[in-house]
C-alpha cells in the first residue's frame, strides 16, 4: 500500500469491519434502518405478493425508453430530494437546538443533539445530495422525456448509452445512501476542503465515499449529455429548423453542452483527489510541490457551469409553461434562444467568484465581478421576455403556471441578492455566510419550483391524466410560506454576519430568527405531506381526470400532437414540422383531427439489462475502492471491460414494430380519447389554408408522400 | 437508429482505425515522454521545465488526435475534427484565466523560504535571478 492507512485492514474485507456498520451503534441509525429495512421490505414483498417481478424487469430495468428512463430518473430524483429534505430538517434543528452556552446537549453533543462530526456529515450530504442526486437526476429525467418528443423523434440517438447513464446515477445514488448506514460520510461540505480532505487529515471513509459516488454521477452525466446534445442534432424531424426548435430543447442543448465541457474537470479534479488519498501523489498538499489552491480552482471551473446547467433547463420549463397559460406565443424568441446561449458562454468565465477570499490579485476580482454582473443582462432579457408573454394574454392560474410564476419571483429575489454578491467587496464581508446560502438557496428553489410545474405541466402527457388541483394548491402555498420562513431569517442573519455550518450558535440573539426558520421547516413538512395527498388523490380520481393529445387545451409545441399516454414509438409518423409552435399552428389551420391512411414498420431499440448489470458492477467498483477492498475492484472492473467489449459486438440490439401493431395501438389510443376529448379540448377556429404537410416518410420518396391519404393537404 | 443493426466493425470510425497508425502513435508517444523526461532530469530552471512539459504534453494530445481518433479534414472526419476545435476558445478561457490568477495569487500567498522545494510555477520569480 503507498499511503498510510490509519485502522485496520484485511485483503479480504478491506478497512470494512463490524465497528465500521453504524446503523447498528448510532441512536439515529438504529430507527432510521429499522424504518428502511422494513420499507425495503415491504417494497420486496408487495411485488413479489403481486407477481410484477418479470413485470418490473421486462418493462423498467431493462427498457432503453427514453421516456421510462426519464421516470425512473425523475423517481432517483425525489427518492433523494426527500433523503436531502430530511438532512435540512437534522441541520435546522441542530441550530435551532444549540443556541447559547445554556443549551443543553443531548446523545454524546455538548449542545443540541449532534457531534460536529455528525453535523458536519449532514451539511456534506445535503448538498451534495441535493445539488448531483436530487436536482440533477430530476432535470435530466424531464430532458430525457421531453426533448426527443418535442423534436418529433422516436427515441435518443443512443438509447442503450441513455439507460447507462441512468444506473450509474443510479449506482451513485445508492453509495450515497449507504454511507448512511455503513461507514460514515465527508464531513467537510459538499465541495471540499482541500487539504483538509487528503487523508492525514481524513483518514475515514467518507471522503471516499463522495469522491466515488461524485465520479459515478459524473460520469452518467457526461454520457447523458452525449445522447442530448446528438440527439437535439441529428434527430429533428423533418421541417424542425434550428429556429423552430421549441425553447425547453434549445435550453436543453445550451445546458448539456456546458455538461459536456465542464464534467470533464471534475472528474479530472476529483481524480486527483483520488491519487492523493491512494497512490500517495501531491496534487492538492501544501508542500512536496502540491497546490491546494488548485483544487478549488478545478472544482469551481466545473462548479459554476454546473449550477447553470441546473437553472438552464428550469429557465426552459418556464418559458414552455407560460406561453400555454398565456394563451400566447413566447415573446423573443430569438431573444430567448441567445439569452440561453449567452448564460452558456459566461458561465466559463465567472467561476473564480466561489473564491474571491483566496487573495487573487485586485485586477483578478475585478475582472471576475464584472463578467459576474454580467450573467445579469441575459437573465433579465429572459425576465422581462416572460413579463411580456403575460402581457395581454388570457393568463390562467392552473398549477404548473403558479410554479412557473413562484420560479419567476424566486429567480428576481435570488438574483438580485446574486448581483450583491458579485462584488468582491462585498464578499469579503460575507464569505462563507448565511447571506451567500440564502442566495444560493433561493436560486435552487427556482430550480425546484420549476421542476414541479413540470411535473404538473407534463405529468398527463406520460399518464394521460391530469393531477388534481386542490391538493396540490395545499402543496404549493405551503412550500411558499415555508420558503419565506425560512429563507427571510436567514437573509437576515446572513447581513447579521452569521457563518456556514454552524453546529453551535454563539449569539442567543440569533435565536428568533432560527426558531423562525424552524417554523418554515415545519410548514415545508406540511407541504410534503400535502404533496403525498396530492399524488395519492390523483391516483385514486385518475379516471375522472383523463386527457386527450393537448392535455391543457393550449398546449404549443409538437410533444402535444401525440397521445396521452405517449406510446412507446411517439409518433406513429413522424411529423412534418411546418411552424415554431407546430401544434399552435396546426389548431390555427385546422390540421388537428390528421390520421395517415397506412402505418409503416417502426424500427426500434430492443430492451437490455445490459446497463442494469454494468451499473450495479460499477456500484460494486466504487464500494471497493471506497473501503479499499482490492479483489472486489479487480473483479469489478474485469466483469466491466468484459461486458462492454461483449455487448459490442451484439448485433441483435433493434427490433420492429409492424404496421398493424402501430395501427391497433394508434386505435385504442384514438378510441380511449374520444371519450373525454370533448371535456379536454376547447374548439378551435379556422380552417386548412395552403399547403401544409403533416407527416412525413423516412426516407422520404421521390415525388414527395401525397400518395397515401393524410399525407400532403 | 438505423445502421445500428450493422456489424460495429463496419462503422466508419472503426473502419478508419489502422495497426499502422497505432504503432507510430505508441512510438512518438513513448519518444515524447521520454523527452519530457529527460527535461525533468536536466536541471533546467523550474519554471522552464513546467513550459517545456506543458509544451510536450500539448504536442502529444494534437498528435494522438490525430494519429488515433483520426482528427483530419477528409470528408467523414471533418465535423469530428471541426467540432474539436469548438473547444480550443474554452481550453484559452480557463487555462490563461488560471493561470493569469495563480500569477498574482502566488506573490500573496506562497511566500516560502529560498530554495525549499515548492512548486514549479511558485518559482516564477525566482527563476530570473538565477
Amino acid at each position: 500500500m503507498l499511503v498510510h492507512l490509519q485502522g485496520s485492514w484485511s485483503p479480504a474485507l478491506g478497512r470494512l469491519c463490524m465497528k465500521q456498520l453504524a446503523f447498528l451503534h448510532v441512536p439515529i441509525l438504529e430507527y432510521t434502518f429499522a424504518v428502511v429495512a422494513l420499507l425495503g421490505l415491504a417494497a420486496v414483498g408487495a411485488v413479489t405478493y403481486f407477481g410484477k417481478w418479470k413485470y418490473l424487469w421486462r418493462e423498467w430495468l431493462t427498457t432503453v425508453d427514453h421516456k421510462r428512463i426519464g421516470i425512473m430518473y425523475i423517481i432517483i430524483g425525489l427518492v433523494m430530494l426527500l433523503r436531502g429534505f430530511a438532512d435540512a430538517v437534522m441541520i435546522r434543528l441542530q441550530q435551532d437546538m444549540a443556541i447559547g452556552p445554556h443549551s443543553p446537549g443531548y446523545m454524546g453533543a455538548v449542545h443540541g443533539y449532534l457531534t460536529p462530526f455528525h453535523i458536519g456529515q449532514i451539511f456534506s450530504a445535503h448538498g451534495m445530495i441535493m445539488i448531483v442526486f436530487a436536482a440533477t437526476p430530476l432535470l435530466v429525467g424531464l430532458m430525457n422525456i421531453i426533448v426527443p418528443i418535442q423534436i418529433g423523434a422516436r427515441d435518443m440517438a443512443y438509447p442503450y448509452l441513455n439507460a447507462l447513464g441512468l444506473w450509474l446515477t443510479g449506482g451513485g445514488a445508492a453509495l450515497v445512501m449507504l454511507s448512511l448506514f455503513i461507514g460514515n460520510f465527508a464531513h467537510g461540505g459538499w465541495y471540499g476542503f482541500l487539504p483538509y480532505f487528503e487523508l492525514p487529515y481524513s483518514p475515514g471513509v467518507g471522503v471516499d465515499y463522495w469522491m466515488w459516488a461524485f465520479q459515478l454521477s459524473a460520469i452518467g452525466t457526461s454520457l447523458g449529455s452525449i445522447n442530448l446534445i446528438a440527439t437535439i442534432v441529428k434527430m429533428r424531424a423533418p421541417g424542425m429548423t434550428w429556429m423552430r426548435l421549441p425553447i425547453f430543447t434549445w435550453a436543453s442543448l445550451s445546458t448539456n453542452l456546458i455538461a459536456l465541457t465542464s464534467f470533464p474537470v471534475l472528474m479530472v479534479a476529483l481524480a486527483l483527489v483520488g491519487m492523493d488519498r491512494y497512490l500517495g501523489t501531491h496534487f492538492y498538499t501544501a508542500g512536496m510541490g502540491g497546490n491546494l489552491m488548485l483544487y478549488n480552482d478545478l472544482f469551481w471551473i466545473w462548479g459554476h457551469p454546473e449550477v447553470y446547467f441546473l437553472i438552464l433547463p428550469a429557465f426552459g420549463i418556464m418559458s414552455e409553461i407560460i406561453p400555454t397559460f398565456s394563451e400566447k406565443t413566447l415573446f423573443g424568441y430569438a431573444t430567448m434562444v441567445i439569452a440561453s446561449f449567452a448564460i452558456g458562454g459566461v458561465s466559463w468565465g465567472v467561476w473564480l467568484h466561489h473564491f474571491f477570499t483566496m487573495a487573487a490579485a485586485p485586477s483578478v476580482n475585478s475582472f471576475y465581478s464584472i463578467t459576474t454582473m454580467l450573467v445579469g443582462i441575459p437573465t433579465g432579457v429572459k425576465i422581462f421576455n416572460w413579463i411580456f408573454t403575460m402581457y395581454r394574454g388570457r393568463v390562467r392560474f392552473e398549477l404548473p403556471m403558479m410554479w412557473a410564476l413562484l420560479a419567476l419571483s424566486l429567480l428576481i429575489v435570488g438574483g438580485m441578492t446574486g448581483m450583491m454578491n458579485a462584488f468582491a467587496s462585498n464578499d469579503y464581508m460575507w464569505h462563507n455566510g448565511i447571506f451567500v446560502v440564502a442566495h444560493f438557496h433561493m436560486m435552487v428553489l427556482v430550480i425546484a419550483s420549476s421542476i414541479f410545474g413540470a411535473v404538473e405541466y407534463w405529468f398527463p402527457k406520460l399518464f394521460g391524466f391530469k393531477l388534481e388541483q386542490k391538493w396540490g394548491k395545499w402543496f404549493f402555498w405551503f412550500m411558499v410560506l415555508g420558503t419565506g420562513f425560512v429563507f427571510v431569517p436567514m437573509f437576515i442573519l446572513g447581513l447579521a454576519g452569521m457563518t456556514r455550518r454552524l453546529d453551535y450558535i454563539p449569539y442567543t440573539a440569533w435565536g428568533p430568527y432560527l426558531h423562525l426558520e424552524m417554523v418554515g421547516i415545519g410548514l415545508y413538512g406540511a407541504a410534503l405531506l400535502f404533496f403525498l395527498a396530492h399524488l395519492y388523490v390523483s391516483l385514486r380520481d385518475r379516471e375522472s381526470r383523463r386527457v386527450g393529445a393537448d392535455a391543457w387545451g393550449t398546449g404549443r409545441s409538437v410533444e402535444w400532437m401525440t397521445h396521452s399516454p405517449v406510446p412507446s414509438y411517439n409518433f406513429a409518423l413522424i411529423p412534418h414540422i411546418n411552424a415554431r409552435d407546430e401544434w399552435a399552428w396546426r389548431k390555427d389551420n385546422g390540421l388537428t383531427e390528421l390520421h395517415p391512411g397506412d402505418y409503416e414498420p417502426i424500427h426500434m431499440p430492443k430492451n437490455t439489462g445490459v446497463p442494469l448489470v454494468l451499473g450495479a458492477f460499477f456500484f460494486t467498483l466504487a464500494f471497493g475502492l471506497t473501503w479499499r477492498i482490492w479483489w472486489l475492484t479487480a473483479l469489478s472492473t474485469a466483469a466491466i471491460v468484459i461486458m462492454i467489449i461483449v455487448r459490442s459486438f451484439d448485433t441483435d440490439t433493434d427490433m420492429t414494430i409492424p404496421p398493424n401493431e402501430v395501427e391497433r395501438t394508434e386505435k385504442r389510443r384514438s378510441d380511449r380519447a374520444s371519450d373525454f376529448i370533448a371535456t379536454g379540448v376547447p374548439p378551435y377556429a379556422g380552417g386548412p389554408v395552403g399547403t401544409a404537410t403533416a407527416y412525413q416518410r423516412l426516407p422520404e420518396p421521390a415525388g414527395g408522400t401525397g400518395a397515401s391519404s393524410g399525407g400532403r393537404l | 437508429m438505423s445502421g445500428h443493426a450493422a456489424n460495429p466493425l463496419h462503422h466508419p470510425e472503426v473502419s478508419i482505425a489502422n495497426g499502422k497508425t497505432y504503432l507510430a502513435n505508441f512510438v512518438i508517444s513513448v519518444a515524447l515522454m521520454t523527452v519530457a523526461l529527460l527535461v525533468v532530469l536536466s536541471g533546467m530552471a523550474p519554471f522552464d521545465v513546467f513550459l517545456v512539459t506543458t509544451a510536450i504534453g500539448g504536442l502529444t494530445v494534437i498528435i494522438q488526435s490525430y494519429l488515433i481518433l483520426h482528427t483530419d479534414t477528409s470528408r467523414g472526419q471533418f465535423w469530428h475534427t471541426f467540432s474539436l476545435l469548438l473547444f480550443v476558445p474554452l481550453f484559452i478561457v480557463t487555462i490563461g484565466l488560471t493561470a493569469w490568477m495563480f500569477h498574482g495569487l502566488y506573490q500573496r500567498t506562497m511566500i516560502m523560504p529560498a530554495r525549499s522545494g515548492a512548486s514549479p510555477m511558485s518559482l516564477h520569480t525566482r527563476a530570473g535571478t538565477r
